[in-house]
C-alpha cells in the first residue's frame, strides 16, 4: 500500500459535494477513459473533526447507536468528498457519472473516538481489467497524528468493453448465501436515497429520484451501497470485533421503495452476511467482516 | 433448596455526566444514552458476553416506539444478548425502584445478579398530536374505501395540528411540579436564603467531588461530556439571590432556577449481584440493600404536598428498621428543589406533623447537615428524571464502603404523582 510521496493536494475544507457532482457531471465527455493515466497526487485533509449532530443524523438514518466511537462506515463518508474532489478533477480519466461502485473494503485499526482530529487522505490507483470493462481503486486513510487509524479502498466499475485479448475471471464471491440464516427484514422506504445523501453527502442523482435514476438507465431511484453496508454493521452492533477488516460486494442495485433482507452467519472471529431481496435469490451485498490481520 | 441467606449487593455503577436540556447529548435519544451507561458499566467489571440475571431500568419522558428500550439498549450492547430487561417506571423514582426490584429478585434466589438504572432526555421529549389529529389518523388508518378515508382527513380542524409537548405537569392539578413546591415551600415557611445556601453546597461539594476523583470510576465520558454541564463550580449565594423567582406568584415567592433542578439528559445505571457471586468474581461489594419502602401522598384531595412521600416513607421505614433517622452516616435527598429537601427536614423536625399527619408522638428529629448530600445532588448534577436513582445509590454505595463495613446510609427520592422511594444501604 506504499504511495510515493510525490504529490499532496492539500485540501483547506470540505468541498461542496453538489458542486463536485455537477462540474463531474458537466465534464464527464471527452475525458480519455482507458487511455489515460490516473492522477498521482493524494488529496488531504488534516484537522478533521467529526460533529456529533451530523454524526447523530447518520446514525439515525442507518439504525446504530448512536456512541463515543466512529462507525468505519463513517470514516468512510468523511474520506469520500476527498474521493469525488479527485474523480471530478480534471485530470481524472474516467466520466464519474458512469462509474460504478462494485466493492469495498475498510478496516479500523482501532476504535476512533469522536473527539479526535484526524488527518484523511485519498488517492487513487490499482487500475485493472474487468470483464464488463475496468476497475479502479479509491484507497483512503485515516491518520491521527502518526498512527494509521483507518484504511479503506472503494472500487469503481468502469464500464465498456474490456481490453482486447485478455480474459477475466469473475471476481469469487466472498460467501455463498445459501449458506447463511435469515436475521432481519428491513422495508426501505422511497425517500431512503435523499435521507442518505442527506447525512452522507452522496448526491449523486441515481439515488435521488426515480426520473433521475431512469436517465441513468436504472428503472427507480436506488438505495446507496454504503447505506446498505452500513445497516448491516448496525444490524451486528454489539457483536463486531473492536478491530475489524470489512469487505463488500455490491452486486444488483437496490430499488426504492422494496423490502429486502439481511442473511448472516458466525464466522470464527466475525460474520459473512448477505443483503438479498425477499426470496433470497436476489443478491444485493455480500460480505464478510474478521479481526485485521496482523500482517496489515 | 437451600436456607443460606442470600444478600443483594452493590458492586458498582457507571453514568454518563449529565447534560444540559439542549446541550452536548442534544442529538442523542435515550437509547444511545443508556446504551452508553450500559457498555461504560460492562466495560468497568468485564461484563463483556457475560449473561446477567435481568437489566431492569426505565426513562420517564419516553417515545412510544421505546417500549422495549431497556431491551434494545442491552441488544445494543456488549452484554450477551440472553440477557433479559424490562422497562419499569415511577417518574423520578423509577432508578430506585428498579435497584429495589432487582436487589429483591437477587434476595429471593430469582436471579445471581442485575443492572438498574434509569435515563432520560429532556432534549429528545417524545411530541404527540392532538387529540383530535390522532382520532381522525385512526379512523383514516382503519377506513375501507377513499370516501371513508376522504371523510375521515376531513374531520381535521387547523387547531388539530398543534404538537402537544410533554409538560412537568401533574394530570388532576393541572399545576406543573415547581407550582407544587412553591406551595409547599411557602406551607413550610422555607426561606429563600436556605433555598441557596443548599444549592451553592451542592453545586461546590459536587465540584470538589469531580476535583478529587471521586468519579474516575462511576461515570463514562459521552459525546464529548467529561463532566455534569449544569455544574456551576463559581456559584454563590450571592450570585443565586439575584435570580427572579420563577414558580410562586408574587409576594414571597422563592423558587428560582438556581434552587430548582433544570431539565436534563443522562442516564445511569448501578451493578447488583448476590454478595458470594460478587466474591467469587472478584467483584468489589460495597454496600448491601437493607430495605426500602414506597409511599404515596393525596395532594389532590388530601391537602399534602406533591413531593412529601418520602416524609412518610422513612419513618414507615425507620420503624420496619428499629432505627431513628440519626442511625446514619450518610444521608442523600433528592435535591428536586432545595425546598424539597428543606420542608423535608422540617417535617422530621416538627412536633404538629409527626403527630397529626404520622401518627407519631415524637418527631424524628434534625438530620446532621455535614452528613447530608456530601458530594453534591440534582441541584448541581441535573436531574434526568429516571437516572437519578442510580446516580444516587452507586455514589453512595461507593462513600459507605469508604467509611468503612456498617457504615450506613439513607437514599430519599421523590417522585411525581404523590410518590417517595425510599432505601438504606449498610457497607459491607
Amino acid at each position: 500500500m506504499s504511495v510515493p510521496d510525490t504529490e499532496v493536494e492539500l485540501l483547506e475544507q470540505s468541498p461542496s459535494m453538489a458542486r463536485l457532482v455537477a462540474r463531474a457531471l458537466a465534464t464527464g465527455a471527452g475525458r480519455p477513459g482507458a487511455a489515460g493515466d490516473l492522477p498521482t497526487r493524494r488529496v488531504v485533509r488534516t484537522g478533521v473533526g467529526v460533529d456529533v449532530a451530523e454524526l447523530a443524523d447518520y446514525a439515525r438514518v442507518c439504525g446504530m447507536t448512536l456512541r463515543n466511537e466512529v462507525p468505519a462506515t463513517y470514516l468512510h463518508v468523511l474520506t469520500f468528498p476527498l474521493q469525488v474532489h479527485l474523480m471530478a478533477a480534471a485530470d481524472f480519466p474516467f466520466a464519474m457519472a458512469g462509474m460504478v461502485h462494485v466493492g469495498n473494503e475498510m478496516t479500523l485499526h482501532r476504535p476512533v473516538d469522536l473527539g479526535e482530529r484526524l488527518t484523511l487522505s485519498t488517492h487513487a490507483d490499482s487500475l485493472r481489467p474487468h470483464r464488463r470493462g475496468l476497475t479502479v481503486d479509491l484507497v483512503g486513510s485515516a491518520q491521527a497524528g502518526d498512527e494509521t487509524v483507518w484504511q479503506g479502498r472503494s472500487t469503481y466499475l468502469v464500464r465498456g468493453a474490456p481490453a482486447e485479448g485478455v480474459v477475466v475471471e469473475p471476481e469469487d464471491d466472498l460467501v455463498d448465501v445459501v449458506d447463511l440464516p435469515w436475521r432481519a427484514q428491513w422495508r426501505l422506504p422511497a425517500s431512503l436515497g435523499r435521507r442518505y445523501a442527506a447525512v452522507a453527502g452522496d448526491v449523486n442523482p441515481i439515488h435521488l429520484s426515480p426520473l433521475a435514476a431512469k436517465a441513468f438507465g436504472f428503472p427507480r431511484a436506488i438505495a446507496h451501497g454504503m447505506w446498505t453496508h452500513a445497516r448491516v454493521l448496525a444490524a451486528l452492533e454489539g457483536r463486531l470485533p473492536a478491530r475489524h477488516t470489512v469487505r463488500v460486494q455490491f452486486r444488483k442495485p437496490v430499488l426504492l421503495p422494496s423490502t429486502v433482507e439481511l442473511r448472516a452467519g458466525r464466522a470464527e472471529t466475525g460474520w459473512d452476511f448477505a443483503v438479498t431481496g425477499r426470496d433470497g435469490a436476489r443478491e444485493h451485498l455480500l460480505g464478510t467482516v474478521r479481526e485485521p490481520d496482523q500482517t496489515g | 433448596m437451600t436456607s443460606i441467606p442470600r444478600t443483594a449487593v452493590i458492586v458498582g455503577g457507571n453514568r454518563i455526566p449529565f447534560g444540559k436540556a439542549g446541550g452536548a447529548y442534544a442529538a442523542a435519544s435515550n437509547q444511545d444514552m443508556l446504551t452508553a451507561a450500559l457498555d461504560g458499566l460492562v466495560a468497568r467489571f468485564g461484563l463483556s458476553g457475560q449473561r446477567l440475571g435481568e437489566v431492569a431500568a426505565g426513562a420517564v419522558l419516553k417515545h412510544s416506539r421505546d417500549f422495549n428500550l431497556t431491551r434494545e439498549a442491552v441488544l445494543g450492547s456488549a452484554l450477551d444478548p440472553h440477557t433479559p430487561a424490562y422497562d419499569l417506571q415511577q417518574a423520578c423514582g423509577t432508578g430506585l425502584e428498579t435497584v429495589i426490584q432487582v436487589s429483591n429478585k437477587i434476595t429471593l434466589g430469582q436471579i445471581d445478579s442485575g443492572v438498574a438504572g434509569g435515563v432520560d432526555s429532556a432534549s429528545d421529549a417524545p411530541i404527540a398530536v392532538s387529540e383530535g389529529l390522532r382520532k381522525a389518523l385512526i379512523k383514516a388508518g382503519a377506513a375501507r374505501t377513499t370516501a371513508q378515508r376522504l371523510k375521515a382527513l376531513g374531520a381535521i380542524r387547523p387547531g388539530d395540528l398543534t404538537p402537544e409537548t410533554p409538560r412537568n405537569a401533574e394530570a388532576r392539578t393541572g399545576l406543573s411540579m415547581g407550582e407544587h413546591q412553591a406551595r409547599t415551600a411557602k406551607e413550610w415557611g422555607i426561606t429563600r436564603e436556605a433555598q441557596d445556601e443548599l444549592a451553592a453546597a451542592s453545586h461546590h461539594r459536587l465540584a470538589a467531588a469531580w476535583d478529587a476523583g471521586f468519579f474516575d470510576d462511576l461515570a463514562t465520558p459521552f459525546l464529548r461530556l467529561t463532566r455534569d454541564q449544569g455544574l456551576r463550580p463559581d456559584t454563590s449565594v450571592e450570585k443565586l439571590a439575584k435570580l427572579s423567582p420563577v414558580f410562586g406568584k408574587g409576594e414571597g415567592a422563592t423558587l428560582t432556577a438556581g434552587n430548582s433542578t433544570p431539565l436534563s439528559d443522562g442516564a445511569a445505571l448501578v451493578l447488583l449481584a448476590e454478595q458470594e457471586w460478587a466474591r467469587a468474581r472478584n467483584l468489589p461489594v460495597l454496600a448491601r440493600i437493607v430495605d426500602a419502602e414506597v409511599a404515596a401522598v393525596d395532594y389532590v384531595g388530601g391537602g399534602e404536598g406533591l413531593l412529601m412521600a418520602p416524609a412518610y416513607a422513612v419513618p414507615r421505614l425507620l420503624a420496619r428498621q428499629g432505627l431513628s433517622l440519626q442511625d446514619f452516616d450518610l444521608y442523600e435527598i433528592h435535591e428536586a428543589f432545595a425546598s424539597t429537601v428543606l420542608a423535608t427536614l422540617a417535617a422530621w423536625e416538627s412536633p404538629e406533623f409527626t403527630r397529626d399527619r404520622l401518627g407519631l408522638e415524637a418527631p424524628l428529629g434534625a438530620v446532621d447537615r455535614a452528613r447530608l448530600n456530601v458530594h453534591g445532588s440534582s441541584l448541581a448534577a441535573g436531574h434526568p428524571f429516571a437516572a437519578t436513582g442510580g446516580r444516587i445509590v452507586a455514589g453512595l454505595a461507593k462513600m459507605l464502603s469508604e467509611k468503612g463495613p456498617g457504615s450506613r446510609g439513607l437514599v430519599s427520592i421523590c417522585a411525581a404523582g404523590g410518590q417517595g422511594v425510599v432505601a438504606i444501604l449498610e457497607a459491607v
